[in-house]
């Protein structure tokens, strides 16, 4: 059966064919969305809530802490972006930087607190932080608009030496933000294969064991939950370009449990690449069944608790079945020899 | 020397007290057993000397230094492992990983976010040698689930053994193993003691009359007598407390 | 000082409504281990069925809609306070069926399922009922105002306190002084020894749930006219019930009842001062106690410390 702590035949090497297929499915998503008659906003949405569930299941797939709030940090990263630029000026680099800085506080915080549980009083003190920060993001009207937004969050000019790129258009935000992506999934592969991530898996498979061969597993916890949380907040800051505008509804307990559903569904729970097919499967059902109906988030929660009950693999577990009953099982080599 | 020594530990569980006074010493290079019936706060008594509670009174020290107190990782890290006697193992994985999480030179290295620990040979070797200990080795990239019983059994001593400690803790490591898995336990305890000081916890009596050089019996919270096995055969508590076949 | 007076009143009324919903909420946890986060939605469903019985919603218009609607309105509120409830608690039976695949695996499943079962019940009631706000028409007895030494009181909220206090003396003597209460008293505690005894497991849980969801769905018409009805009015009322069960501990009684009065009256104590902080007051005093005390004031240790 397929886990998430499957050794990949090439270890972290990003060479793989699920790479390969991610960078070519972003190539050519502004083309599919523009066949299925949508906007290249789309697009971009998809990417900037890859690299966000794909972060986000570092600490939920990965190290099993099951945060239902992660929305918060969203929210925050780019409401870090908005607030630099209106106060500090415009800078597209150090804009990103102040919204992964912004989540990755605001994680760091939540994660001395959160660190010591896990579980049930995780997920519920998890939620209990994500409501405050949306509460406060409400609230704080002077700072954050309140309910109406922070608006008017421009889309400084990428910089590359003397050229200056305008990332005004949104095919070419698109190219910056998928370029973005790339890295980021090539960076959270590299790390989940590393000992780093190793040991967050092992702590997600045997937290006391972990602790008795020697780690401190609060302090990775809390790095893990900080790390996801600044991913967050690079999504967020993206977000708040795309949009010029961050409001607080992503950071909401709805917004923050579809992220989970995503990822779910998408089979995060046993494969790096399930939440990015979480995602996917998520627009299309936003979209395409959106299209059709009002009400498609019904019938993607009902996807949802059926998946649940009958496949919590989710779609890649499904996927990975299939290509097990079809090819012959490859053993590790044998002993004396590294891969 | 005395490698390690736990005085008048006490552990209280609500208004229950489990543990009232325990004082025992463990010499280093010697295979020290710990017997009593069911209840009498055997395996407490093995959460405090590793570092899973604190105990409410008393002192642990280790080669001379006080330990009381410290969390579990740190006296981990100080050269003190145990094993378990309801299995905790990294079930998602293989075999080899589970061992290799524990080496010290692994977690030197668990900092790094871009290594690729399965492609280090000088890790890989030495995991190996670990399993080769306990006769896993060609099971290294076996899932650990795909393990039988006897297999998971030597795997958990396995782990504790990889965190190169110098004294080892055995929660009741035959539990659930047939005669002849049993045997091949003893005679890796056997193989051990040259390099480890050993202390288990053990009900099969004859088994632990073996290996042991002393024998710490605990009832009713506190260790009511101690002496290698010639003497525990002989004497009239170990006899009355129905502890079972004396050999 | 005495300008206090109405929120403390407030805080109560709203403290003895949680209770309601924290006792389905802890039975539920109790005997099935399980945090239903769909607690909420089935208090709103209790109070959108509740809505529909007294106005006659889409049936209005037809002939036994509106032999319905002659009724005068208290009988037909009666007949809602009964009706919905009962509803719900089939509602939530069903959740428990779906529920049953999740036992004895992780409890990660069975909060995903539960949560997954909130965001449909909300977005059925989205559908069904519309994403407006709306309200739950009292009869006249009820409903109103009046004026003493100068201040506001709401008649409402003392008939919805002394409503709810009448709802948890029956849970309580339910629980209490029969016997199938004693065995979902007991199943809260040890489930497995109740199955050793010989009691169905199964039927037992159907019934909790059920029983806990017509709880929440009966809270659930009794605030409606405090907190109005809004789709996603359910996931503002699981936080609570979640914060009362944690303060108070799982599966205990008086830990809810008492939880439930101090969560209310800190909502109500707030609103006097900070009015707009008053509900983030709850999630703060949650962040407070499980940091310093991990089983709350009363609990005991239960399966959901894994």
């Amino acid at each position: 059966m397929m886990t998430l702590s499957d050794i990949p035949p090439k270890g972290g090497s990003p060479l793989t064919l699920p790479m390969a297929a991610l960078v070519l499915l972003l190539l050519a998503t502004p083309f599919l969305v523009a066949r299925l008659g949508l906007y290249h906003y789309l697009a971009i949405e998809i990417a900037i809530w890859i690299i966000f569930a794909t972060g986000f299941n570092l600490l939920f797939g990965y190290t099993g802490l099951h945060s239902f709030g992660h929305g918060a940090y969203l929210g925050i990263g780019a409401y870090g972006f908005g607030l630099f630029q209106h106060k500090f000026g415009l800078g597209l680099w150090s804009g990103l930087g102040a919204g992964i800085l912004a989540a990755a506080l605001a994680g760091g915080f939540v994660g001395l607190f959160l660190s010591h549980r896990r579980g049930i009083y995780f997920a519920l003190l998890s939620i209990a932080f994500g409501q405050v920060f949306w509460f406060s993001a409400i609230k704080l009207h002077r700072i954050t608009g309140g309910e109406d937004g922070l608006l008017g969050i421009p889309r400084p000019p990428l910089t590359l030496g003397s050229w200056q790129i305008s990332l005004a258009d949104n095919m070419n935000f698109y190219w910056f933000v998928a370029t973005l992506t790339v890295l980021v999934v090539v960076f959270l592969w590299r790390l989940v294969n590393s000992p780093f991530g190793r040991v967050l898996q092992a702590i997600r498979q045997n937290q006391m064991r972990a602790r008795f061969v020697g780690y401190d597993v609060w302090r990775w916890k809390w790095l893990a939950f900080t790390g996801s949380a600044a991913m967050a907040g690079l999504a967020g800051g993206l977000l708040a370009m795309a949009q010029h505008s961050a409001y607080p509804d992503v950071m909401s307990l709805h917004h923050s449990g579809l992220v989970v559903m995503m990822v779910l569904i998408g089979g995060g729970l046993v494969n790096f690449w399930g939440p990015i097919l979480g995602v996917l499967l998520y627009f299309l059902v936003r979209e395409v069944l959106g299209g059709l109906t009002e009400t498609w988030l019904l019938w993607f929660g009902l996807m949802f608790i059926t998946m649940v009950i009958i496949k919590p693999e989710g779609v890649a577990g499904l996927l990975g079945q299939r290509a097990a009953s079809k090819a012959p099982t490859v053993h590790k080599a044998s002993a004396g020899s590294a891969p | 020397m005395t490698l390690f020594q736990a005085t008048g530990l006490q552990k209280r569980f609500g208004s229950r007290i489990v543990l009232e006074n325990i004082t025992l010493g463990i010499e280093e290079g010697t295979v020290h057993g710990i017997m009593g019936p069911n209840g009498a706060g055997k395996t407490t008594c093995f959460h405090l000397l590793t570092g899973h509670y604190a105990p409410d009174a008393g002192t642990i020290r280790f080669a001379g230094r006080d330990i009381t107190g410290l969390a579990p990782h740190r006296i981990a890290r100080l050269g003190i492992a145990r094993s378990f006697q309801i299995m905790n193992l990294f079930d998602d994985t293989v075999v080899i990983e589970n061992v290799m999480l524990a080496l010290p030179a692994f977690r030197a290295r668990s900092g790094s976010l871009f290594g690729d620990c399965f492609a280090n040979t000088r890790l890989i070797d030495a995991a190996l040698a670990v399993l080769d200990m306990v006769g896993l080795a060609e099971k290294a990239w076996s899932g650990t689930k795909a393990l039988s019983y006897g297999d998971r059994r030597a795997l958990e001593i396995a782990v504790a053994l990889a965190a190169e400690p110098r004294v080892v803790f055995l929660d009741e490591p035959t539990s659930g193993l047939g005669a002849e898995a049993t045997r091949a336990l003893a005679s890796l305890i056997r193989r051990l003691r040259a390099r480890y000081t050993i202390c288990l916890i053990e009900h099969d009596m004859r088994f632990l009359f073996e290996l042991a050089d002393t024998i710490s019996v605990i009832h009713w919270g506190q260790v009511i007598t101690e002496g290698t096995p010639a003497e525990l055969t002989s004497n009239k508590w170990v006899a009355r407390s129905a502890l079972g076949e004396v050999v | 000082m005495y300008a206090i007076l109405p929120h403390l009143i407030n805080g109560i009324t709203l403290g003895l409504l949680f209770a309601l919903i924290a006792l389905g909420f802890t039975l539920i946890v109790g005997v099935m281990e399980v945090i239903n986060l769909a607690h909420g939605s089935l208090f709103a469903l209790g109070a959108y069925f509740a809505m529909t019985i007294i106005s006659g919603g889409a049936f209005g218009s037809t002939e036994l809609g509106q032999w319905w609607l002659n009724f005068p309105i208290s009988t037909r509120y009666v007949a809602a306070a009964v009706i919905g409830p009962a509803l719900a608690g089939l509602v939530g039976m069903l959740i428990e069926i779906c529920l049953r695949p999740t036992y004895g695996k992780a409890s990660l499943y069975g909060l995903l399922l539960t949560f997954g079962a909130a965001v449909v019940l909300e977005e059925s009631i989205r559908i069904f009922w519309g994403a407006g706000e709306q309200s739950l028409r009292t009869p006249a007895a009820i409903s109103g105002a009046i004026l003493i030494g100068g201040m506001i009181f709401s008649i409402y909220k003392v008939y919805a306190a002394a409503f709810a206090i009448a709802a948890i003396v029956g849970v309580w003597l339910f629980l209490e002084k029969t016997p199938y209460g004693a065995i979902i008293k007991a199943g809260a505690h040890d489930s497995e020894m109740v199955r050793a005894l010989g009691y169905d497991l199964s039927k037992l849980r159907l019934f909790v749930f059920g029983f806990g969801a017509a709880l929440a769905g009966l809270a659930g018409i009794a605030m409606a006219p405090i907190w109005g009805l809004r789709p996603h009015v359910g996931l503002d009322v699981v936080i609570p019930a979640f914060l009362i069960i944690v303060i108070g501990g799982v599966g205990s009684f008086w830990g809810a009842i008492l939880a439930s009065l101090l969560v209310g009256l800190s909502i109500g104590l707030t609103g006097a001062f900070l009015p707009a902080w008053s509900m983030v007051s709850m999630y703060l005093l949650l962040i407070l106690i499980v940091g310093f005390r991990a089983r709350g004031l009363f609990g005991r240790k239960s399966a959901l410390e894994n």
